[in-house]
């Protein structure tokens, strides 16, 4: 039974990537990869072994230019709350 | 064609290859896999726009959409069904490139 016969609803998506690795992209221009072990309704996850990547856009005062900072940090085991969520995709399925 | 509800708008989208732009300006395009009551979306092949510029590409991808956080789901979903209803497929540049890369 393939994948997408059994998703009904947008959460069976989810559901379906359960002790997988997930990309979120989250507000704020920050992303995790991670895999996922527990979610709600509300997209309350527990990742675990997640990588986040923040991306900020920094002006320089002096000549007020703008560059895109990239900061990655790893956590191990990580509760995040669900309103920050913008989007869940299984990461290893595209490719 | 007869009254319908949003919800049977939404019903006969899905499985079209759809636009779901955020108020952020970021669009997804891909195949509507499903949807639910919070707007909460899944969709297929999608792939990331930004400033009409191919950025990223998901095989799936689910999107939250409650509490008018991000998801404004129907610009481009109701052009389109324009297009359905009229064949007036001119009407708009950007949905023409757009119905050319969803005949999957």
């Amino acid at each position: 039974m393939s994948v997408s016969s059994v998703i009904e609803q947008p959460l069976d998506l989810i559901r379906a990537s359960l002790d997988e690795r997930v990309l979120i992209k989250m507000k704020a221009d920050r992303e995790l990869r991670g895999t996922l072990h527990a979610y709600d309704q509300h997209l309350n996850m527990v990742l675990g072994n997640v990588e986040e990547t923040i991306n900020e856009i920094v002006v320089n005062d002096n000549t007020n230019e703008q560059t895109v900072k990239t900061t990655k940090r790893k956590i191990g085991m990580l509760f995040l709350r669900g309103d920050g969520v913008i989007l869940v995709s299984p990461p290893l399925r595209t490719k | 064609m007869s009254k319908r509800t949003p919800g049977d708008f939404l019903k006969s989208v899905v499985g079209r290859p759809v636009v779901v732009k955020l108020n952020s300006g970021v669009e997804y395009r891909g195949i509507l896999t499903c949807l639910d009551g919070f707007m909460n979306i899944a969709l297929e092949q999608t792939e990331e726009y930004i400033n009409g510029i191919r950025v990223s590409s998901f095989g799936d991808a689910f999107v939250r959409g409650n509490n008018g956080l991000f998801a404004a789901f129907f610009g481009v979903n109701y052009f389109i069904s324009i297009l359905h209803s009229t064949g007036k497929v001119k009407k708009s540049i950007m949905l023409r490139q757009h119905t050319k890369e969803c005949q999957y």
